[in-house]
């Protein structure tokens, strides 16, 4: 067992435990607090998967900037008590319940089962290099995925006007 | 000189848009005035109900009171001030006037070529433009002057404005005197168009037109419901001759590759494009089958009687003079046609001499003086078909020149008498009129011994030559027929006669007193129409008395006669024949109604007060087949019974069993269907995102599920 | 020509894990009622997603995939920012957003 499956496991036990709190916790602020470590055990995982940047973007936007944004809200709305209600459509959570094992048992079996895909190795300008991916993924983003850049900054814009919209003080 | 002959109908219509529009604004003007009257009268009611008040001032503007039983016309209205009525009369009589002038000058010369040159005549043809140019077939605005056609544009145009003049003075006091002159106006255009046309599709532009106007003008009083029905009634059954003379005129295409009259010429040398003897069989039936429509023959007959509800003018323009000539005058156009099938000539005869003694036996017994001239028109249309039946379609033709002049002299006559009586119309009201309108009496009288075929008078010699032509053919029974039918011809007009102008008034004393004769633009039409009925004749002397000018004028157009031979001297006997069963008939109208009877009393049986007690005995002895006749032969009832009730009864199936059951079923049980849906569906939609959410989780499981199956 | 390194965790062991999170995350957006837990667990969803796609990126040596994934997180961003807003309107329309007290979502 080298260093990197040791961090592997530690990292993947990470995200999965604060997840399944995630799930059951019924306070929102410590739902989003326990996603906030999920998502530090998601940016390990980048990183041995030879993507330092996204896991930087993972830690600063998502964990810092989204999460952070979701806890504001719970905090302006007050939703502390509402957490607490019972469940009063027992069918569907059964329901809910079946359709999520189902599919996910399904699923997860499947993919253990598989063992590791055969996935063509790519080749061309993309190759990721055993040093340095980010220069490279810079130099992707500002040449061949351009335009889907910039029209992602205007989305944003947009998002962000439309933001503002929303949250004037009412409809007329 | 060459007049262009468009004009000749374009001057009407252009009469009919100056009188429609002028009326119309009048109209409008009137509405409007009468708005604002009401609403002063009525301050308190606001403005809410300004569209509600302009109707009511309109149907009170356009409305006719009710007036007694009479089917005459109604000075009730409003009438109209002396300015509009000018214009109306001016712009009416003026277009009218100036079309017959200028058919005159194409007319004459025309008819002096013609004479002068019976064999080389050509027809004038005048092509304004293409109408209809599709593959080969070619229809175009074009107008034509033959033989035929200014036969009939001479008396279409010389009658039609002697009855528009007349109209000036019987419509005077009418509320919708411009929109009556707008319609004759539509009228003459439309029968112009009929006669003047160069193929048959323009032909049945005019025939149509001629069908709506009738129409138009039969309901001229809308508001009455006779008059309405009988509008109807007209137009109805002119539908089912109308259908005829479509499928006709596409025979004729298909026999003959055109619908230009040049067919005329090719069926004469027998170069069909196509054609069986049963085709050209069929064709001419179903152009028989239009001109039966139009012209009132057995079975169609039933709705002229009926168009007597119209206005008198109408009744002696459309309904005698001209428009119900028009089926006479399609198959003397396809003379040629015809003779390619002998046995729907035939066909054309027997029809014709059928209706011509049935209308005639149920002119014996009719009362109302409109409806006696009305029989005695389907009668003498019958002797026209029964003549161009017979191969004699020169002969036909007079008779439809000469009957135009008689018959309107008689309707107009008829008019003046129902305006001198204040619209009384039932001859068992009247008596005693010789004296108190001179004129009207002397022209009827005239005009009655035309129609009766006294000689020297018009109808007597175009009568005697259908006869003649009937008897030389070989056609006895035909022959047999028509002078039976000559002779109630003069009983039943001798009986109008002597009823309406003999003996004494019998009404009150108070009605004798506002008898009046006629005002001049009623009584100089009469006087024409009347000299017009004596002169006539003499165009066409039989060949015994030297050329016949009608005939040879004609042969262009209608081909020769086929000479029967027949002597001189059976000529003669025929003539001797046929006057003496006429003056049979006079002298046994004038035996059996003196005309000196007690007062008339509303409701008393019919025939009880007039007739002399030799007549009461003969109608002892006849009873029951008297009372059939006097009921029109029960042909309405039998029509009732026979065609609409069956018609009705499939109707109501349809309506009941067929729509209502299974075509509002499909539509309901679609209906049904969604509905069905929608509520199951409905179920699902609980607005709730969860729902949806694990709705579609369970989809994607479900389909995972089959990818892994498969 | 394999210039792609070879992983020294297996990747299957990567895929079972971002599988095993996107269930939790549906389980999460099916069972809560809270809006923004079960935004939040769309969320987690969507970075299970993106670990999938980061291992396939790796695995193919491709890094088109790190593309899409620096996509993805920009996107919910945008997503995140507009999401919360309808939140704080409908909060302030409904004074809840218990989704179960919110019914609009029909006819």
């Amino acid at each position: 067992m080298n260093t990197e499956t040791i961090v592997f496991a530690l990292a993947s036990a990470l995200a999965i435990v604060f997840s399944l709190v995630m799930l059951f916790q019924r306070k929102p602020v410590k739902s989003v607090l326990s996603l906030v470590v999920t998502f530090f055990g998601l940016a390990i995982l980048s990183v041995l998967l030879a993507a330092p940047f996204i896991a930087a973007l993972q830690v600063i936007v998502y964990a810092g900037a989204i999460l952070v944004l979701f806890l504001f809200v719970i905090m302006l709305l007050n939703l502390e008590q509402e957490a607490a209600d019972k469940e009063t459509r027992k069918i569907h959570f059964y329901l809910g319940i079946l359709a999520v094992l189902g599919l996910g048992g399904l699923v997860t079996g499947l993919t253990l089962r598989a063992g590791n895909p055969p996935v063509p190795v790519g080749n061309g300008p993309f190759l990721i290099p055993a040093k340095d991916e980010i220069p490279l993924l810079g130099k992707v983003l500002f040449t061949d995925y351009l335009l889907a850049f910039e029209a992602l900054s205007v989305l944003l814009l947009l998002a962000a006007v439309g933001a503002l919209i929303l949250s004037k003080r009412r409809f007329e | 000189m060459n007049y262009p002959i468009w004009l000749i109908p374009a001057l009407p219509l252009l009469g009919f848009l100056l009188n429609g529009l002028a009326s119309l604004l009048y109209g409008a003007a009137q509405a409007q005035k009468r708005g604002e009257e009401w609403r002063k009268a009525h301050p308190d009611e606001g403005h809410g109900h300004d569209h509600g008040s302009h109707e009511a001032a309109h149907g009170a503007h356009d409305s006719h009171d009710a007036h007694g039983h009479d089917h005459g016309h109604h000075d009730t209205g409003p009438m109209l001030p002396w300015a509009l009525r000018l214009f109306h009369g001016v712009v009416g009589v003026g277009t009218v006037g100036l079309a017959t002038v200028l058919s005159f000058g194409i007319l004459v010369p025309y008819a002096k070529s013609v004479m002068s040159n019976v064999e080389g005549a050509r027809p004038i043809v005048e092509t304004l433009y293409h109408w209809i140019q599709v593959g080969g077939l070619s229809i175009d605005i074009a107008f034509r002057i033959d033989a035929l056609s200014a036969l009939m544009l001479s008396f279409v145009t010389f009658v039609g404005t002697l009855i528009h003049l007349y109209s000036v003075g019987y419509m005077q006091a009418e509320a919708g005197y411009g929109r009556f002159f707008a319609y004759l106006n539509l009228f003459m255009f439309s029968m112009l168009m009929l006669v003047l046309a160069n193929n048959l599709p323009m032909l049945f532009i005019g025939w149509e037109g001629v069908g709506l106007c009738s129409y138009l003008l039969i309901g001229y009083y809308y508001d009455k419901d006779f008059a309405a029905a009988a509008g109807k009634k007209a137009f109805v059954t002119n539908r089912v001759g109308d259908f005829g003379m479509v499928l006709g005129i596409f025979g004729i295409l298909a026999l003959f590759g055109t619908t230009d009259f040049s067919f005329v010429d090719m069926a004469r040398q027998q170069q069909m494009a196509s054609g069986t003897p049963l085709g050209v069989y069929a064709v001419c039936a179903l152009l028989f089958l239009g001109a039966c429509g139009k012209s009132a023959q057995v079975p169609l007959y039933v709705w002229l009687p009926d168009a007597m509800a119209g206005p008198t003018p109408v009744s002696a323009l459309i309904h005698a003079a001209t428009m119900v000539t028009a089926g006479v005058y399609l198959v003397a156009r396809c003379s040629a046609v015809f003779l390619l099938a002998p046995d729907a000539l035939t066909l054309v005869a027997w029809v014709g001499a059928g209706t011509a003694i049935l209308a005639a036996s149920i002119g014996l017994a009719q009362n109302d003086i409109k409806k006696v001239l009305a029989y005695s028109t389907v009668s003498q249309l019958g002797y026209m078909f029964l003549a161009c039946g017979v191969g004699a379609f020169a002969i036909g033709m007079f008779h439809v020149f000469t009957h135009a002049f008689f018959k309107a002299c008689l309707f107009l006559g008829s008019g003046s008498v129902i305006h001198a009586l204040h619209h009384e119309q039932d001859m068992r009201a009247m008596g005693g009129l010789a004296k108190k309108t001179p004129a009207t009496h002397l022209t009827m009288l005239v005009s009655a011994l035309a129609i009766a075929g006294i000689v020297p008078f018009a109808g007597f010699f175009s009568k005697d030559q259908i006869l003649g032509s009937a008897f030389a053919g070989g056609h006895y029974i035909l022959f047999a027929v028509g002078l039976v039918t000559a002779g109630m011809t003069a009983f039943y007009m001798f009986r109008l006669y002597r009823m309406t102008f003999s003996g004494t008034y019998r009404g009150t004393p108070e009605q004798e007193s506002h008898i009046h004769e006629s005002p001049l633009t009623m009584t100089v039409p009469l006087w024409i129409l009347g000299a017009g009925s004596v002169l006539t004749g003499f165009l066409g002397l039989p060949e015994v008395f030297g050329k016949n000018l009608m005939v040879e004028f004609l042969s262009p157009s209608v081909g020769k006669m086929h000479a029967h031979e027949v002597s001189h001297a059976t000529e003669y006997l025929l003539m001797a024949v046929s006057l003496a069963v006429a003056g049979a008939g006079i002298f046994l109208a004038f035996k059996w109604y003196t005309g000196q009877d007690a007062k008339f009393t509303p409701g008393a049986a019919p025939e009880d007060i007039i007739a002399s007690p030799a007549a009461h005995a003969f109608f002892e002895k006849t009873g029951t087949l008297g009372k059939v006749v006097a009921n029109k032969w029960n042909v309405d009832e039998g029509i009732e019974a026979l065609v609409l009730s069956p018609f009705r009864k499939i109707g109501t199936f349809l309506w009941r069993g067929f729509d209502a059951l299974f075509i509002d079923g499909l539509v309901n049980a679609s209906a049904f269907m969604v509905e069905l849906t929608g509520d199951l569906v409905r179920f699902f939609t609980t607005g709730n995102v969860r729902n949806y959410a694990l709705t579609f989780v369970l989809g994607v499981l479900g389909f995972t599920l089959y990818i892994w199956m498969r | 020509m394999n210039a792609v390194e070879p992983m020294a965790v297996a990747p299957a062991a990567y895929l079972t894990v971002g599988t095993l999170l996107f269930f939790i995350g549906m389980a999460g957006a099916l069972l809560k009622r809270n809006a923004l837990s079960i935004f939040l667990s769309i969320e987690l969803m969507m970075n299970a997603a993106n670990l999938l796609l980061l291992t396939y990126a790796r695995m193919r040596g491709d890094i088109s995939g790190q593309v899409i994934v620096f996509f993805v997180i920009a996107i919910a961003a945008a997503e995140a920012s507009i999401g919360l807003a309808m939140f704080v309107a409908l909060f302030r329309a409904r004074s809840t957003v218990d989704v179960d007290k919110i019914n609009l979502l029909k006819w």
